[in-house]
């Protein structure tokens, strides 16, 4: 756990923020200039904060009043930058031993090699940074800062420079990562689709400050308001291929089918699901005789409203987040606990390899 | 010939001590400018590029006023040896180390500066001090602009005179550098010789510049190659 209040005061701009995060995955999104990236820097000791304090795991990194500060290459808490910040001139092997070298014997808790194996990087440990694609490359930054065995994971926009197909993947990786090593993480992003995605508690900052702390979907609203790219919000899920025929694919995602377009992939693979909230509708009936091939059951198990926009949560075995107008919430009379039918194409729903 | 070999030998003894006291020094002004912020910085930066902008004259006067009786340095070396270092190959060492020092420095600035910080954040936050930081991450990185500046400060210490004549004389065997051997020549009329050391400072020049330029353009044919962001 890793708790802190920390302020910043410079000329062109100051923070002013205070938190307790569990071990979970933790985001923390806003629109750029929000303090996202100062935060991090505050936490893992690149930047010496004005004043307050930061604690992790009990032990004190930062306090102002007693005049504690534990310097960043002593702080065992493991930074994933935007363009993962590899070493140019060591291959990927010796990227990933690099801090991991540093340890005392004991502290060698976690295997440089297995963590590589984990991430699909066996298969690259001699190549230069310089040799690998963007996915690759994250995955390395990733794996570079766990062999450290941190106690905290920061992760700075780790999704920024890659398309959309890796990020479902990197996303994946990173909930893997969390599962198996019980590593807490501190996300940092401006996409609200990727938090939810993500993570299980949220903070938005704006102007350097905390405007909300929260379930991270309960946060869109706050976001649209402080001009996340909230526009595009997506449902990002994790699924697994199911039968296929010569036009249609199907996706398990959590107990529910999905159709999709065919894909080229086999029975069994994973894969990673991205659904735009603004490409389903919402039925408050049974819809007939439509050319959409998905047709979902559920309630609605959250609503977020004001007058621009409204965002509802239904759950069908799997949560779906809906962007729909105003308008349309009045005059189909939905309410929280309410069985819905969610409509959307084959067509609306990218596949990506997990 | 037998002159000539001791000559470019004392040569090159006073341009090897130079360059391993502008190594270290240049390295440090160039970190402190490159990737500090302090007050006097500045003024720290005209300080070390002074002597391009002055006659070489100047710094030797200077010098030989520091290191004379009268100069601290002096008032310190008479205490303990019983002499000072003027005319002697130790102040033409110095001399050349303070005239090279700007041409070491900013080659070190540029090399520094072609690394991007970033990457000495996260060694940091991967367990590595300072002092591991520099020397696994930003001196492998800068090698070949540092080998580079080096070489040239090497160079511009070997070519050195109006400093070194000053503070050190034109002593033959003791203070006698090759730029102030061709000077005594050519005062002496004795062109061949003279014209002897010349093509001696000529072909280790242009070695030395080469090697410089060659391995500049390997710098940055690397650094372009490691700093594509996605394939």
């Amino acid at each position: 756990m890793i708790s802190f209040d920390v302020q910043l005061d410079r000329q062109e701009f100051s923070l002013d923020i205070s938190g307790e995060f569990d071990n979970g995955i933790t985001a923390v999104f806003g629109p750029s200039g929000a303090g996202k990236s100062t935060l991090l820097d505050c936490l893992a000791g690149t930047i010496r904060p004005t004043s307050g304090m930061v604690s992790l795991a009990g032990t004190t990194l930062f306090s102002s009043a007693e005049g504690t500060w534990v310097k960043p290459e002593n702080r065992r808490i493991g930074t994933v930058y935007q363009d993962g910040a590899l070493f140019p001139h060591l291959d990927v092997r010796k990227n990933i031993e690099f801090g991991w070298k540093f340890l005392q014997t004991a502290d060698r808790r976690l295997n440089p090699l297995e963590i590589a194996e984990f991430l699909g990087l066996s298969h690259l440990l001699e190549r230069r940074p310089s040799e690998l694609s963007g996915g690759e490359r994250q995955r390395v930054a990733i794996a570079r800062a766990l062999a450290t065995s941190p106690a905290l994971l920061l992760l700075d926009e780790p999704l920024a420079s890659l398309d959309a197909a890796r990020r479902g993947s990197i996303l994946n990786y990173l909930k893997r990562v969390h599962s198996e090593f019980e590593m807490p993480m501190i996300y940092v992003s401006h996409s609200i689709s990727e938090v939810v995605s993500v993570a299980s508690k949220a903070v938005l900052l704006r102007e350097g400050k905390v405007e909300g702390f929260d379930r991270p979907s309960a946060l869109l609203l706050g976001a649209a308001a402080a001009g996340g790219d909230v526009d595009r919000f997506t449902n990002i899920l994790d699924g697994v291929i199911g039968d296929s025929t010569d036009h249609l694919t199907t996706v398990m995602v959590g107990g529910v089918k999905i159709s999709t377009r065919h894909q080229n992939k086999n029975l069994g693979e994973k894969v990673v699901v991205s659904l735009g909230a603004n490409q389903i509708i919402l039925a408050a009936s049974e819809p007939q005789n439509l050319s959409a091939r998905n047709i979902l059951t559920g309630v609605v198990s959250e609503i977020w409203s004001n007058d621009d926009r409204v965002f509802t949560e239904v759950d069908v075995g799997q949560k779906f987040i809906v962007e729909l107008t105003e308008n349309a919430l009045s005059e189909l009379g939905i309410a929280v606990g309410h069985d819905v039918f969610l409509v959307f194409k084959s067509s609306s729903v990218d596949v990506f390899d997990a | 010939m037998n002159s000539d070999i001791s000559i470019v030998a004392l040569s090159l003894q006073i341009a090897l001590v130079a360059t391993a006291v502008t190594l270290p020094l240049g390295m440090f002004v160039a970190w402190l400018l490159v990737r500090k912020q302090f007050r006097g910085k500045f003024a720290l930066d005209v300080f070390v590029s002074l002597p391009l902008a002055l006659p070489p004259v100047v710094i030797g006067y200077a010098l030989l006023w520091l290191v004379g009786t009268n100069g601290w340095v002096g008032q310190v070396s008479e205490s303990l040896f019983g002499s000072t270092l003027a005319f002697t190959w130790i102040a033409a060492a110095l001399a050349a180390a303070i005239v090279s020092l700007p041409l070491v420095v900013r080659s070190f600035s540029a090399a520094l500066a072609g690394v991007d910080p970033r990457l000495e954040i996260a060694a940091r936050g991967l367990g590595a001090g300072p002092v591991r930081t520099f020397l696994t991450i930003t001196l492998p990185l800068a090698y070949r602009g540092v080998v580079a500046g080096a070489l040239l400060g090497f160079v511009r210490a070997l070519s050195e005179f109006g400093a070194t004549i000053v503070v050190a004389g034109n002593i033959p065997g003791r203070t006698q550098t090759v730029p102030s051997a061709i000077f005594t020549r050519i005062s002496a009329g004795d062109t061949d010789a003279a014209w002897r050391l010349a093509l001696v400072s000529i072909v280790l020049g242009v070695i030395a510049l080469g090697i410089h330029n060659w391995l500049l353009k390997r710098s940055s044919v690397s650094s372009n190659s490691s700093n594509g962001v996605t394939r």
